[in-house]
């Protein structure tokens, strides 16, 4: 019954995702590398301020904002749903917003993060003023909120970073169920629910779950991105940053592997039909 | 016709029955009553609106957007166009075969159950019950000495024949009154072909088959009445022989005598 697929030999597949995982895996350790030399020689511990650091706060603010893109996902995947189910192609929400995540999604998540800290660079400027008014002891509960449109705005940057992509996973997912499929349910007398819990989503499932990993690393990228760029703009405060900067980058490569392997594993399945 | 030997019932009768794809119009003004209990047989050449036909008598054609319907369907009795026309319900009576076998990704023993169980109270059936109306379902279509040790099998990896009466015999429990055929042997080989026909012949007069097809010789063989149908009008609708026969119409002969095209 694999006649019709047309994908690389396992074998071919695995050795392909090793090497992979193995580039990513000396990309990663060499990152690192250089930023643990930067930060411990190039700087004099006695010089650091003893201020509660801002980076703290970027770093539970990011925590924030990566809450925020699941949810997104969340909410794009329920989206992708409506567009695709519910809304016939010609209607005219479901083109506004495809040809909208057409545009978004084409965009590199390297420009989203590159964005980002355009806006958020300039702006962390602000930490210092904040410090300056503020008494140290109070400074750890405070977070970005007290900049409201750096706040939005970056949160902006990763709600759109990751719903489009995941819209635009979500809905070719539910594409290749096959016509036949819907069909035989339909005419059997099933409604748009039953076609959907029985046959749709569980068909469409694995690549669902791809597309989500695949935008919430996305996220994860974007916010290790943040903090490099972040920590290496003030190499002070470095003392938290590589944890938080493997846990990050850490999630992301897993995600994304973990997303390869599941489109490996469950081909779209118009082709595994028949 | 048949008419003079007994007051026939009809199952199906459409009245200026019209359809339009956007702006391309694929049926135009169709007349037709299909008789109770026999097997109807629909031919004509590619894209002449045989499908659409078909697919209007279970409104499944709605699913695909652009699509207008005009015109009167009665489905035993009741028009499908009134609001009070509830799809499940409607489906449930007008069963469909597809052109190439579908049976759904679970198994055999599940694909059967599967109308009946969207049609049903969840849980409200037993074990024993189901287990029978399998049994039932597979026997009637000829399956069940093959796949009564194979029930948990994967639908989609059994043979495409098999395949294909499975798809008839899912029908079976939700004890349907009409079922619509559309090209039901086009991807079997003429083995799977004949026990196809020879289970349509057997369950012909408990059910209404309406069956689109290609294949003349086979419309010949199984069919009592043929419709021909040619760019969206129906063209000529008699009992098969005399039509094949002796048809009325230049362009049935045409067709019927290949040399159509």
């Amino acid at each position: 019954m694999n006649s019709l697929r047309t994908y690389p030999n396992p074998r071919q597949k695995y050795v392909l995702q090793s090497i992979a995982l193995v580039t990513l895996g000396v990309v990663f350790i060499l990152i690192w590398n250089v930023i643990k030399k930067t930060h411990v020689s190039d700087v004099p511990v006695s010089s650091v301020p003893r201020v509660p650091d801002p980076l703290s706060r970027l770093l539970s603010d990011l925590y924030l904002f990566l809450a925020i893109s699941f949810l997104a996902i969340l909410l794009g995947v329920a989206c992708a749903f409506y567009l695709e189910e519910w809304l016939r192609e010609t209607n005219w929400i479901r083109c506004l917003i495809e040809g909208h995540v057409g545009l978004l999604s084409g965009v590199p998540s390297l420009l989203y993060g590159l964005l980002a800290v355009a806006i958020f660079l300039p702006y962390s400027g602000v930490f210092k003023t904040i410090r300056t008014f503020v008494p140290a002891t109070g400074l750890e509960t405070t977070t970005f909120q007290g900049d409201t449109l750096l706040f939005y705005v970056t949160m902006l940057a990763f709600v759109l970073l990751v719903m489009p992509r995941v819209i635009k996973s979500t809905q070719e997912a539910l594409r290749s169920v096959p016509t036949p499929v819907r069909e035989a349910a339909y005419a059997l007398g099933a409604d748009r629910w039953q076609v959907l819990m029985k046959h749709v989503v569980p068909f469409a499932f694995p690549q669902v779950l791809a597309g989500g990993c695949r935008a919430m690393s996305c996220a994860l990228a974007t916010a290790t991105l943040f903090i490099s760029i972040y920590v290496w703009g003030r190499p002070t405060q470095s003392e938290q940053m590589p944890d938080m900067f493997a846990l990050f980058l850490g999630g992301a490569l897993a995600l994304s592997i973990f997303a390869s392997f599941l489109f490996g594993k469950y081909p779209p399945v118009s082709t595994r039909h028949t | 016709m048949n008419s003079q030997t007994t007051p026939l019932n009809y199952s199906i009768e459409t009245e200026n029955l019209s359809l339009w794809y956007g702006d391309f119009q694929a049926l135009i003004d169709v007349n037709v009553k299909i008789p109770d209990g026999q097997i109807t047989s629909l031919i004509g050449p590619s894209g002449c609106g045989k499908s659409t036909m078909l697919r209007c008598f279970n409104r499944v054609n709605e699913r695909y957007g652009n699509v207008t319907t005009k015109g009167k369907i009665e489905v035993l009795g009741k028009n499908i166009y009134d609001s009070d026309v509830s799809l499940p319900e409607l489906r449930k009576a007008v069963g469909m075969v597809f052109q190439r076998p579908n049976p759904l990704p679970i198994s055999v023993y599940k694909n059967i159950l599967f109308g009946l169980r969207i049609h049903s109270p969840v849980r409200s059936l037993t074990r024993t019950e189901s287990d029978q109306i399998v049994e039932e379902a597979l026997t009637a279509v000829f399956l069940w000495d093959d796949l009564k040790d194979r029930l948990k099998v994967r639908a989609t990896s059994l043979q495409l024949e098999q395949q294909q009466k499975l798809c008839i015999a899912r029908l079976l429990p939700l004890k349907p009154k009409i079922i619509l055929m559309d090209e039901p042997c086009s991807a079997l080989d003429a083995k799977g072909t004949l026990a196809v026909e020879e289970l349509m012949e057997a369950l012909a007069g408990t059910y209404t088959f309406l069956i689109v097809t290609h294949n003349m010789a086979q419309a010949r063989r199984v069919s009592k009445e043929c419709i021909f149908m040619f760019l969206g009008e129906l063209i000529e609708h008699r009992e098969t022989q005399a039509l094949f026969q002796t048809p009325e119409h230049p362009k049935t002969a045409d067709y019927v005598q290949m040399r159509y095209g």
